[in-house]
């Protein structure tokens, strides 16, 4: 199942993620790739919110791993972007991939093999102001996600 | 003779010691993602409560993996730092064979994730099955050919249910039947997937 949503703003980017923050679970994982500046972070930041998460969501590029536990459920947000050559990726990120959890991956196609079960978003840059969200599920388990984006997406 | 035992492998956090093989002080419970922030404190009570500095062990006995990548580590890292700083012995445990004892035919496993286990499978003093990583299709048939064994883990991610293990129990008995580390600096966890 796939959809697709325009972002013509920082506020269509966040409504779209606090749509899909309020039905994340335990064990959802979430697959974000789109070019350097797309986005990645900005909505993230916006899905953290939705869990309740006032810790300043920030860019793990350099941590690689960043956890937060003051919302509704753990909260893990990746950076895979320094781990594209395979190397260092094996520092146990699977247990919170398929963890406790809510798992947030930017660049999650670098580690494909450790990303389980994911809701794959691609982001595309339109204009300057613009980006184009593909949302993708590929397990029953996000359905209810996709049922409530039909609403806003096309 | 007075061994300190420490265990973070999986997702509790244990700590224990025994004198002459009787265990006289005993701490475990649940802290993924928190032992490295429990461990220091947790032994420091061991040692308050059981009279025991920690120059005063004559052996320390630590899981070695498979298990948790971060958890593994952080006991042995302890661990080592003991061993080395006291000159106590040094003897590191399967994380899978803590789960039994040496009285008991048992299959041991732990959720290594992407739909595959840790397992180890031991009978008495014997292993049957070196520690490996099987997929969960595999641990399955290999649970339902042999019956006669018990199953320890938390095994909800099979859909099954598993016995709750006795680490400290668990680690005490088997430590006869390990050879200390040679060079407890050296000491390296056992993660399986490298
Ligand atoms: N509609 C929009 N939605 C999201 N961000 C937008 C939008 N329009 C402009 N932007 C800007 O695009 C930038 C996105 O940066 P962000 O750090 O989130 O990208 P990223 O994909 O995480 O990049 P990197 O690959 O470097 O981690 C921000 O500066 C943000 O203000
Ligand atoms: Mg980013």
């Amino acid at each position: 199942m796939e959809v697709r949503y325009v972002s013509n703003s920082l506020e269509d980017t966040k409504k779209l993620a606090l749509m899909i923050g309020k039905n994340l679970f335990r064990g959802s994982v979430i697959s974000l790739n789109g070019d350097l500046g797309a986005g990645k972070t900005t909505f993230t930041q916006s899905l953290a919110l939705s869990l309740g998460i006032e810790d300043k969501v920030s860019s793990p590029t350099f941590n690689i791993l960043k956890c937060y536990f003051d919302g509704s459920m753990p909260f893990y947000h990746i950076d895979a972007y320094r781990l594209e050559d395979g190397t260092n990726a094996n520092i146990g990120l699977e247990e919170v991939i398929e963890g406790d959890g809510v798992c947030v991956i930017e660049w999650g196609q670098f580690i494909k093999e450790m990303v389980f079960e994911p809701l794959d978003i691609q982001i595309k840059i339109l204009d300057n102001n613009s980006r184009e969200f593909v949302i993708t599920s590929n397990f029953s388990k996000y359905d209810v996600i996709m049922e409530d984006l039909k609403e806003i997406c096309r | 003779m007075k061994v300190l035992i420490l265990d973070s492998s999986n997702t509790d956090l244990s700590v224990g010691v025994s004198i002459d093989n009787k265990i006289i002080y005993k701490m475990s419970y649940e802290a993924w993602q928190r032992q490295s922030e429990f461990m220091i404190p947790e032994i420091e009570k061991a040692v308050k409560e059981t009279g025991i500095e920690l120059k005063d062990f004559d052996e320390i006995l630590c899981g070695k993996g498979p298990g948790s990548y971060t958890g593994i580590r952080i006991a042995l890292t302890i661990a080592k730092t003991i061993s080395v700083m006291s000159g106590a012995k040094l003897k590191l445990i399967s994380s899978l064979r803590m789960f039994g004892n040496r009285e008991k035919k048992f299959i041991a496993l732990i959720n290594a994730r992407s739909a595959r286990s840790y397992i180890g499978v031991y009978d008495h003093d014997q292993i049957i099955l070196e520690d490996t990583i099987l997929s969960n299709e595999e641990v399955k048939k290999y649970i339902f050919e042999h019956p006669d064994y018990e199953v320890y883990g938390d095994l909800n991610y099979l859909n099954l249910k598993g016995k709750e293990p006795m680490i400290i129990e668990g680690m005490l008995s088997f430590s006869s039947l390990i050879k200390e580390e040679e060079n407890p600096m050296s000491s390296k966890p056992v993660y399986l997937k490298d």
